[in-house]
């Protein structure tokens, strides 16, 4: 440890506390971790109080407004456990059911499939054969992030990736979150283009509306198809919550 | 007296009354709206008619007392005409309002919130408003049960003229009634604080901290940094120390002594506070000396009362199943109906093993649910059988291999570990949040094909359980990620197949061993998970952690079956008894508390541990407990008389491990002080038996034998002992981080 002579004074003042608290033994990190969340804490309770005393039209922060800045982010960040009575409360409810009897011979002993963590998080869409050239796309938000992994990885929304090769682009449909097939005509390329499914999780967007932007394309190309490849796996990229 | 609790608990049945005019179903007392319902209901309070009685009258005096504080002039009017009472009548009930209605236990309540209200008013002129703005209503009314007190500055006076009254007393009296002083003086103390009076508390907290007892230094350390009433409401254990009430032992003669001192006195500021918080067990005989109660005391709650610990406990071990065994002579265990693997004769040992008789301590064989055996079970226990015959007898003579499993390059990070029962596997929980499985023996781990491989190989070969694993991926060990937390606590399954480990992320999870995946994560607690374990027979498991709660689980139900809610603090240690009736938790409160599986009561309470207890273990045969805890003693427990029956010093450390030999002969400790030893637990129990207890009042006098009763003590180079195992040919297996400071 740093002779107290260099040390600064909010470390030898932490030094001090934990002194005053019994706590002897320490490595030295830990007057860094405290300090540092000390920092944290003050600033977020004032800047918090600040914006409280400019609410209110006061000219000043004053105790009033950090009492409430306190107040409100202890609810946030230091919950603390439920007290006794609410415990025996529970306890007694929960105790009163019976055991349950244990059904023989079913396998492994698992809850539902929906609380275990089993099932993947994702579906492979199996590959329309004829990709053809008037492929109209229909790019779905990403809704995983890169390539389809065996661990099961939080969804996220990316931004909707626009196919800038089409001349038209067409007019953003929202949905509320229906299993719906989108048949594109092709308008310019000769070929029909094939239908694709596109299925969304009902579960998952709940009320949110999917922008869908449908796209024209009017060449054909190869790399459209391998493009195609890469686009569209990614309909089925979240789990069911 | 009301404090002595076999009064009568009939008082509760007339204070219903009184929540319901109070409260409108929210315990929150506002002036308004109390008011509103007081004025109009105050009926419902006094019987139509005749002479109300002795309780409700006292009720309608609460009542108004606590209308004319908050200057509802109007109200206190009408309920004074609607009620019939006179003025006179108030101050004369009032006095003797502080002697009765305190039958209840309950600090929770509005209605004895109430009473103490009244007294307030009738004890000391001068009120503090009792302030009711909190937003939670339970922690509000807890916390107003300091709304009672006296003139702060005479509190040094009380106390002060307590100690001197007690330094009086005879010799025989003074030790038991020393046991005071400790609650007396924190509760004096969080009454000053919450009733604002800093500088007479922090006083108050200097004269007299030092006159407690070193055991409870640490307790008196973390009140001396409570200064302000908002620092109370964030210390989960010190609300519950205040609610629940602590219980001493006193003897009646000294009980005597100190009750006629204090009710001779005119400020029964003490006796307020004793009736309220405390709650005196008494008990008919000689009072106890220092040491009897030393060795029981230190809990945050006191002492535990004498009629906790009389419930019946079915401590005996169930039976084994028949099992048949083809062809093997060397099994003629297996031809035992009962198919018990061959057990020394102890004097204590009534289980003969050919007996078809139910031992009566044992619990019925349906008492709870539990999964039948598999064949492969059915194999696993005749492997075990032909293990145990190779077993080697310990004793003190004939001292265990200890065999010592250390983590490299742990970096102090280790913070779980276990071994399967047959030793094959060894898992550890780490604090970068990963779990680490092991295979002991020169077998790598392998896991389960993928499902386009298993499609291909030939499901009627003879081999068809190994063709299903993965060559390819064999290894001697495997990392299993998921948990976002330092993992606490791990525990296989007996069958081998899965894994718990729980973690400060406040989940517990399951793992399976074929597939190194994680299949379940079992959310409940919200904090973190400090242990867990497996039943002996699979499919339970229990958990417990900083909530102050164990659950009890089983794999295929996604919310808990059990909550074990009686705990002051954390829940550091959960194990299951041999016959998985029974869960055994330890807890930062410094107790040890045993649950029935069945009903979730609690059936035993010990108290005697000076520190947070670590460590947890059954005595084979189902009888004892063995508990370690931070101040460095193992304290052994006999479950069915409720006594502790032995006392073992000589770790200077906090004890984390804990375990019988598999007959239960040597009892093996691990601690931080980088040692293990090994105790002559026969000699301990042996000892218990011929003594005549005296069952009555539980008082023990422990002789002082540590020192005969320590085998040995065997030093690792710097590596604190995290785990201990007795294989099942009784070779001590230790694990631990390797800790290069």
């Amino acid at each position: 440890m740093a002779s107290p002579k260099t040390v600064p004074k909010d470390a030898q003042v932490m030094m001090q506390i934990l002194k005053d608290m019994g706590i002897t033994e320490y490595e030295p990190r830990v007057i860094n971790q405290m300090l540092e969340f000390t920092y944290r804490y003050v600033t977020t309770i004032i800047e918090d109080a600040k914006i409280y005393s400019t609410h209110a039209k006061k000219s000043n922060v004053d105790a009033d407004d950090v009492r409430l800045a306190i107040q409100c982010r202890v609810d946030q960040s230091f919950t603390s456990p439920p007290p006794r009575d609410f415990l025996l409360d529970i306890a007694r409810q929960k105790n009163q059911t019976p055991l349950p009897l244990i059904k023989p011979y079913t396998g492994p002993r698992l809850p539902p499939d929906r609380y275990c963590l089993t099932t993947p998080n994702y579906r492979l869409k199996s590959l329309q054969k004829k990709v053809s050239s008037s492929a109209g796309r229909i790019t779905v938000p990403r809704l995983s992030v890169g390539a389809v992994s065996s661990r099961p990885s939080t969804p996220t929304l990316g931004t909707p990736s626009v196919q800038t090769v089409g001349t038209k682009v067409g007019t953003p449909v929202s949905l509320t979150g229906q299993r719906f097939t989108v048949q594109i005509p092709s308008s310019q390329a000769a070929s029909v283009k094939s239908v694709q499914n596109v299925l969304i999780n009902p579960s998952l967007i709940g009320s949110k509306n999917i922008l869908i932007t449908t796209n024209m394309v009017s060449q054909n190309s190869s790399s459209d198809s391998s493009s195609l490849k890469r686009k569209h796996e990614d309909e089925d990229d979240y789990d069911a919550l | 007296m009301a404090a002595v609790q076999d009064g009568p608990m009939e008082l509760d049945a007339e204070k219903e009354t009184k929540p319901e005019i109070l409260s409108d179903g929210t315990s929150n007392l506002s002036g308004n709206t109390a008011s509103g319902t007081l004025s109009s209901s105050p009926l419902t309070a006094a019987p139509a008619g005749g002479a109300p009685k002795m309780e409700d009258q006292q009720t309608l005096i609460a009542v108004l007392q606590f209308l004319k504080r908050n200057k509802l002039t109007d109200s206190v009017e009408i309920l004074r005409r609607e009620a019939g009472l006179g003025e006179d009548q108030e101050d004369s009930l009032a006095t003797d309002g502080s002697g009765g209605g305190k039958g209840d236990g309950d600090g929770g309540d509005a209605h004895s919130l109430l009473s103490r209200v009244s007294i307030t008013s009738a004890v000391a002129p001068q009120n503090m408003p009792v302030k009711r703005a909190d937003d939670q209503p339970d922690v509000s009314v807890v916390l107003s049960a300091y709304s009672q007190q006296g003139d702060p500055s005479l509190y040094q006076v009380y106390y002060s003229g307590l100690k001197n009254f007690i330094e009086s007393v005879l010799d025989c009296h003074r030790a038991e009634l020393s046991q005071l002083f400790y609650p007396l003086f924190v509760h004096m103390y969080l009454e000053l604080v919450y009733n604002n009076h800093e500088n007479e508390a922090k006083a108050f907290f200097e004269k007299f901290s030092g006159d407690q007892e070193c055991y409870y230094q640490d307790d008196l350390r973390v009140l001396c940094g409570l200064t302000k009433k908002e620092h109370l409401k964030g210390n989960e254990a010190l609300l519950d120390f205040r609610t629940s009430r602590f219980v001493l032992r006193i003897s009646r003669d000294s009980y005597q002594l100190l009750k006629r001192h204090l009710q001779e006195r005119h400020n029964n500021q003490i006796w307020n506070i004793i009736q309220e918080h405390l709650y005196i067990d008494i008990f008919d005989g000689m009072p106890r000396s220092k040491s009897q109660i030393d060795s029981m005391s230190g809990s945050l709650a006191g002492e535990a009362r004498r009629e906790v610990n009389k419930a019946k406990v079915f401590y005996g071990l169930l039976k084994e199943p028949e099992i048949e065994v083809p062809l093997d002579d060397e099994d003629e265990e297996a031809e035992n109906e009962e198919g018990k693997p061959k057990k020394k004769k102890t004097k204590k040992d009534s289980l003969g093993s050919k007996s078809k008789k139910q031992d009566p301590n044992a619990p019925q064989q349906n008492r709870i649910p539990l999964p039948e055996l598999k064949d492969s079970d059915k194999l696993d226990k005749i492997m075990y059988m032909k293990e145990s015959t190779k077993r080697i007898r310990l004793g003190p003579e004939n001292l265990p291999s200890i065999c010592f499993y250390t983590f490299l390059n742990a970096y102090q990070g280790l913070t779980a570990v276990d071994f399967t029962d047959d030793s094959s596997l060894l898992a550890g929980g780490f604090a970068d949040s990963t779990v680490r499985v092991w295979s002991v023996t020169p077998k790598k781990l392998r896991k389960v094909k993928s499902a386009a491989d298993l499609n291909m190989i030939d499901k009627e070969s003879d081999d068809v359980l190994e063709r299903i694993m993965d060559e390819k991926t064999a290894s001697e060990s495997k990392i299993l990620y998921g948990h976002s937390g330092p993992v606490y606590g791990v525990s296989f399954s007996p069958d081998r197949n899965y894994l718990l480990s729980s973690s400060e992320d406040g989940t517990v999870r399951l793992w399976s061993l074929l597939t190194f995946t994680c299949l379940v994560g079992y959310k409940g607690h919200n904090y973190p998970v400090w242990d867990t374990q497996f039943s002996p027979f699979g499919y339970y498991f229990v958990s417990g952690g900083h909530d102050r709660v164990a659950r009890l689980w089983a794999t295929d139900h996604y919310q808990p079956l059990r909550i074990f809610a009686g705990h002051l603090a954390d829940v550091t240690c959960t194990r299951f008894h041999p016959n998985s009736n029974y869960v055994a938790t330890g807890s930062t409160d410094r107790t040890v508390r045993l649950w029935d599986v069945l009903n979730g009561n609690c059936v035993r309470i010990f108290t005697g541990h000076k520190g947070p207890v670590h460590s947890l273990a059954f005595s084979p045969n189902g009888k004892f407990l063995a508990s370690g805890s931070t101040d460095g003693r193992v304290l052994l427990w006999d479950i069915g008389h409720g006594l502790m029956i032995g006392e073992l010093k000589g770790h200077t450390d906090t004890i984390y491990a804990l375990k019988f030999s598999r007959d239960g002969e040597i009892l093996a400790s691990g601690s931080m002080d980088n040692t293990v030893r090994l105790w002559d637990s026969m000699k301990a129990f042996d000892e218990v038996e011929t003594d005549d207890f005296t069952a009555t009042t539980g008082h023990i006098h422990l002789p002082d034998n540590s020192q005969e009763l320590l085998l040995g003590t065997y030093h690792s180079k710097s590596t604190p002992v995290t785990h201990l195992h007795f294989t099942r040919r009784n070779l001590l297996l230790a694990a631990g981080g390797y800790n290069s400071q």
